[in-house]
């Protein structure tokens, strides 16, 4: 189906032009994810935004993805990829394709253990979400909704206390980590006045990039890896590219992406309900508390690399 | 035995698991990947199905598909009270026209957020308008309800399949960029259904506060 | 006409009936979207539509009775005041600052529920509105100009019977007055009354609602040729300073808030009740579990802990012990104080807070100890928290607040005339053995307090699930130390000798410390310290904040160290 009057999947709103903004330097030259590799058709068009940038993309016949800065193709027509010249950067990790729109560095943050072989990898989709993506970052660091927004999954109520964690900014990875996050999850019913307690601990290795590791039920010395990759569309918009990393032999895949899709469509509707949809940096924005203690340093860490694209940053 | 095919985020499948949920009927569940997946589109699925289309249920050796007409199977066979789907000619008139307008609701709020979320090809506007468009007139069938004593979509002093069909695509509108700011009544709804003895969540959508008997 | 973000006028925003029990309202004046919801007391709130903590509209939230509950992190604002009394992410703590939601002023009137952007004007009625009943239509949204609704209204007049304008976008048209609510630069709601109460009601009401939506239809028709305004942009509010960190001790203020005495009762045999109302408005935030200081006619401060349940902030009820050996404070409160006479309090300071995260509560009570007790079971009453409240009494008749514990809908067990043997029985039997995520409350004599906390100890209960008050320090103080204190800000450096206080000394060179109980008690002397070891000696301070040596009573605490740096 395609309407001439509408070539986005969402039209641009007035607010979105008017805050639209050229992205800062480190946005613009860092690697951002456009898609699941297995997802983008071989020989057709495909289209997404990224930066407020119409990109179309296709594979070739070997399978490598090909992206360009998008003109008037439409989703769906052929392409003969050899006839794409002007071609955007493209590398592709942990089963997602990622471009830049500027001068992008050698490599892409480092998921070791994606590469293990007896690791069962997936995409869980992309979703499209009306908010900035350091906004969902941030909800994805958040241990305080669990209860509240995955009740008896994640979390349930009475237990709802976040406990001291630390946080700290490794200067030599550059990247923000939180360990020791130990939360109560019910074991099963919500009467059940036993159940567990977990540990995560958390990265953010790029400024829309988070990795979420907690012990494997399989394999209580190893580690699940759960990573969300948040697309920038626009500076209030984004789209969501969930990775799963799992020690498991017995679940479907389908089973898998099912579980990580019912947590994140849980968080939709928080994140789309929140405002301003840029993430604000003044300190004076929101309250923050204890458990808020990632977000804080996050929020910190944004501002010192000069990140602008999705916040609103702090004045002077 | 019920067996669903089941995609979480599906609002469609989400109205059996409510129903049956409302019934207290055991069911299994059979995941399909939708999305990212298309298992709906795949070989195994359409032998179940050759629209392609999600939910379906399968009773024993019955298969069934499209969510209205499973709804109104549904509390046919294990409603024992007959009011999810009353015999009475007049009201299954009525409770067929929501159905209908179910569908509609489906293919303007639905397709919005396909769109918008799952990156489907859809008219945004012109789906989020014709959602604007049944809001406005739900809301005032509803307001005019309360004023005369009806806090349903059909005329009976309770729920009916009417609502359920109705209720999920109302409730994940704002996925689709559609507010609903202006439907007061249509909110006031989406608590009450919400308060149904056995109601249960799907991703998306909240439950509301318990309305405690005022002391 | 142009909208402006500042337009002081009064505007309905929603119909009563929008209202209904439980229920979240989302509303929009002027640009700024707008959470608005009935407690359970019939008060109705117009609060930003935004939780403070991260942003996420309240409209999507819960509505307690009392309190109103963000979807995203459970935090809980008050009915009135929007003050947050409850952070589940850190259960133990009271929520010390005063982080507060906006609000905007309301009125409900004439079957509309009224607010405006800000306080500057007051509420004024529409002309004629004080002589009769109104009855309001069905409210229309039109996506169009607010001034082109209105001149639509007006053009909707016979040329024989003119329109009568009103101020604030309103207009009367023979039997209905229409009032246009800015909901933004491109939306607005026709918002109608009717004078009386029609007989055919419904048919009146389908009427009206049949012309107005014609209208609307063609005004929509009309905006869409036009372009579309820039809507307003409203901005948040940044959050004090004090909100952007959050400290672990608040260090109290000393702000007082004059009260009236508006009912004075004797609640049971020895128990009097006083009812304490402000002159206007209503009175701060406070959480299960606080207290006020009570300035007394004679100039001693005494404290009292508030019984109300959640949200309830017209007033304050305490209970006040009239002991015959009473010296000064309740004896004067008792035998002088008359209803209608003014008082001065404190904010509410809370130093027993109730987590709300337990499986299970025990409250227990001795006599006068029921207050902090019965504001905390009306808080896990309205949650419908499990709790079980256990009142100890001599005899029957000393059971204060009586028809309140019988309205509560937990376990309420009354014990009178135990001997001290079956006090011990009954508590253990009360605690059981100790299991996750159980908390015991106990207020009440010093031996009951003593009680509880070696029963629950043999009974497996850790040292975090046994919360107590005390109201004095029954601890010998020792004030044998001598040692050095530098007041940082005062650039000042005292000696302490043994036999005085910190704050005696304080006071000798001439600085001026606020202090109330002046036996460690109250937490109002709290002081921060910079540097050195504190002997903490007070009763105010848990261990946790002992252990933190970030703060201290200077009324009994002392050094350790040679020298001690203070805040002050």
């Amino acid at each position: 189906m395609c309407h001439p009057t509408s070539p986005f999947p969402f039209r641009l709103s007035r607010s979105n032009l008017t805050t639209m903004t050229t992205p800062d330097t480190l946005t613009l030259n860092s690697w951002q994810v456009i898609a699941a590799t297995d997802e983008i058709p071989v020989g057709s068009i495909t289209r997404t935004t990224l930066l407020d940038t119409p990109l179309a993309l296709t594979r070739d016949r070997d399978g490598v993805p090909v992206v360009w800065r998008c003109t008037d193709e439409e989703p769906g027509d052929e392409i003969d990829p050899e006839t794409i010249l002007d071609r955007l950067p493209v590398t592709t990790g942990y089963g997602f394709v990622w471009t830049s729109l500027g001068t992008p560095p050698k490599e892409l943050f480092s998921i070791t253990e994606y590469a293990e072989p007896d690791r069962v990898n997936m995409s869980c989709g992309s979703i499209g979400i009306h908010v900035s993506a350091p906004r969902a970052v941030e909800n994805f660091l958040d241990m305080g909704h669990f209860p509240y927004v995955h009740t008896d999954i994640l979390g349930a109520e009475p237990h709802t206390e976040v406990k001291e964690y630390d946080v700290e900014v490794s200067e030599e990875r550059d990247e923000v980590l939180a360990t020791r996050c130990r939360f109560f999850q019910p074991r099963a019913a919500l009467s059940a006045t036993d159940g567990m307690e977990v540990e995560y601990v958390y990265r953010v290795p790029h400024p829309y990039c988070s990795v979420l590791y907690k012990s494997s039920p399989e394999a209580p010395e190893r580690r699940d890896v759960i990573a969300i990759f948040l697309q920038p569309v626009s500076e209030d918009r984004c789209r969501a590219h969930l990775l799963q990393s799992m020690i498991d032999s017995t679940s479907t895949i389908t089973e898998l992406r099912r579980f990580q899709q019912t947590i994140f469509g849980q968080d939709k509707p928080i994140l789309e309900n929140q405002y301003p949809k840029r993430l604000p940096l003044d300190p004076r924005s929101e309250t923050p508390i204890r458990a808020d203690k990632s977000a804080i340093a996050y929020r910190r860490w944004l501002s010192q690399k000069g990140v602008t694209y999705g916040v609103i940053p702090a004045a002077g | 035995m019920i067996t669903l095919y089941d995609f979480e985020l599906s609002g469609n499948c989400y109205k059996l698991r409510l129903l049956m949920s409302i019934l207290r009927l055991r069911y299994d569940i059979i995941p399909v990947d939708f999305f990212p997946g298309r298992q709906h589109k795949s070989d195994w699925f359409l032998k179940l199905n050759p629209f392609g289309q999600l939910p379906v249920l399968k009773d024993d050796d019955l298969v069934l598909s499209d969510s209205g007409a499973i709804l109104a199977y549904l509390a046919k066979k294990y409603d024992e009270t007959g009011q999810w789907f009353p015999n009475d000619p007049a009201i299954t008139a009525e409770i067929l026209r929501w159905h209908a307008i179910a569908d509609d609701i489906t293919s303007t709020a639905s397709a919005a957020r396909l769109a918008l979320g799952f990156d489907y090809d859809f008219d945004v506007p012109k789906a989020q308008a014709g959602a604007h468009r049944i809001f406005r007139l739900m809301d005032e069938h509803l307001w005019f309800g309360e004023r005369e004593g009806r806090d349903w979509l059909c005329t009976p002093p309770h729920p009916t399949t009417a609502d359920i069909a109705c209720f999920p695509y109302v409730m994940l509108s704002e996925e689709g960029g559609i507010g609903r700011q202006d439907y007061p009544a249509l909110r006031r709804w989406s608590d009450r259904v919400r308060r149904i003895p056995g109601f249960t969540i799907m991703s998306g959508i909240f439950p509301a506060g318990r309305a405690l008997e005022q002391a | 006409m142009t909208l402006s973000l500042s337009d002081s006028t009064w505007y309905p925003i929603a119909s009563s009936d929008d209202l209904p029990f439980r229920h979240v309202y989302q509303g929009q004046l002027l640009g700024r979207e707008l959470a608005v919801w009935r407690a359970d007391d019939g008060n109705v709130n117009v609060w930003e539509n935004r939780c403070l903590h991260r942003g996420v509209r309240l409209s999507i939230g819960i509505n307690e009775g009392g309190e109103l509950k963000c979807q995203y992190h459970g935090w809980r604002y008050a009915n009135r005041s929007a003050g947050c009394t409850y952070i589940p992410a850190h259960p133990a703590d009271a929520p010390a600052r005063r982080i507060q939601n906006r609000t905007y002023p309301v009125r409900e009137a004439f079957g509309l529920v009224w607010s405006a952007a800000n306080d500057d004007q007051a509420f004024q009625p529409f002309p004629g509105a004080e002589t009769g009943d109104w009855f309001p239509l069905r409210p229309i949204p039109v996506n169009a100009a607010p001034e082109d609704v209105l001149a639509g209204l007006i053009g909707l007049a016979p040329d024989d019977q003119p329109a009568d304008i009103l101020p604030g976008l309103a207009v009367r048209l023979g039997h209905a007055h229409y009032f246009v609510q800015p909901v933004d630069s491109g939306r607005a709601v026709i918002r109608g009354v009717l004078a009386g109460q029609p007989e055919d009601a419904i048919a009146i009401l389908r009427h009206y609602n049949e012309t107005l939506t014609k209208l609307r239809d063609r005004l929509e028709r009309a905006a869409r040729k036009k372009p579309a305004p820039a809507p307003l942009e409203p901005a948040f509010e940044k959050v004090s300073v004090d909100l952007a960190t959050m400290p672990d001790i608040a260090i109290p203020r000393g702000n007082t808030t004059t009260v009236v005495v508006k009912r004075k009762w004797t609640s049971a045999d020895g128990v009097i009740g006083f009812e304490l109302a402000p002159r206007e408005g209503h009175l701060p935030t406070f959480q299960p579990g606080a207290h006020i200081d009570l300035h007394l006619p004679n100039g001693l401060i005494r404290q009292y802990s508030i019984t109300n349940g959640p949200g309830d902030l017209l007033s304050y009820i305490i209970g006040v012990k009239a002991e015959s050996a009473s010296k000064g404070g309740s004896k004067i409160l008792v035998e002088s104080v008359r209803e209608g006479d003014l008082l001065s309090i404190s904010e509410p300071r809370n130093n027993f807070p109730l987590r709300r995260d337990a499986v299970r509560t025990v409250l227990i009570a001795g006599g006068i100890g029921i207050t902090p007790l019965l504001s905390m079971a009306r808080f896990l009453d309205k949650s419908r928290l499990p709790y079980e409240l256990h009142y100890f009494t001599r005899v029957g008749e000393q059971v204060a607040f009586r028809a309140d514990l019988e309205s509560l809908h937990g376990k309420v067990i009354l014990h009178t005339g135990l001997a001290r043997t079956e006090i011990g029985q009954t508590i253990s039997q009360a605690l059981g053995e100790w299991s996750h995520a159980q908390h015991v409350y106990v207020c009440g004599p010093s031996a009951m307090l003593e009680s509880v906390r070696v029963t629950a100890a043999t009974q497996g209960w850790p040292e975090e699930s046994i919360h107590f008050e005390y109201f004095k320090n029954d601890k010998v103080i020792d004030d044998s130390s001598t040692f050095e204190v530098e007041l940082a800000r005062s650039a000042m450096t005292l000696q302490i000798p043994a036999g005085k206080t910190i704050m005696e000394v304080m006071r000798e060179a001439g600085l001026s410390v606020p202090s109330s109980c002046e036996q460690g008690a109250c937490g109002t002397c709290l002081t921060g310290v910079i540097e050195g070891e504190c002997d903490h000696q007070d009763v105010y301070l848990n261990d946790s904040e002992k252990r933190a040596n970030t703060a201290i009573l200077t009324c009994v605490s002392r050094a350790k160290s040679a020298r001690l740096v203070l805040d002050i």
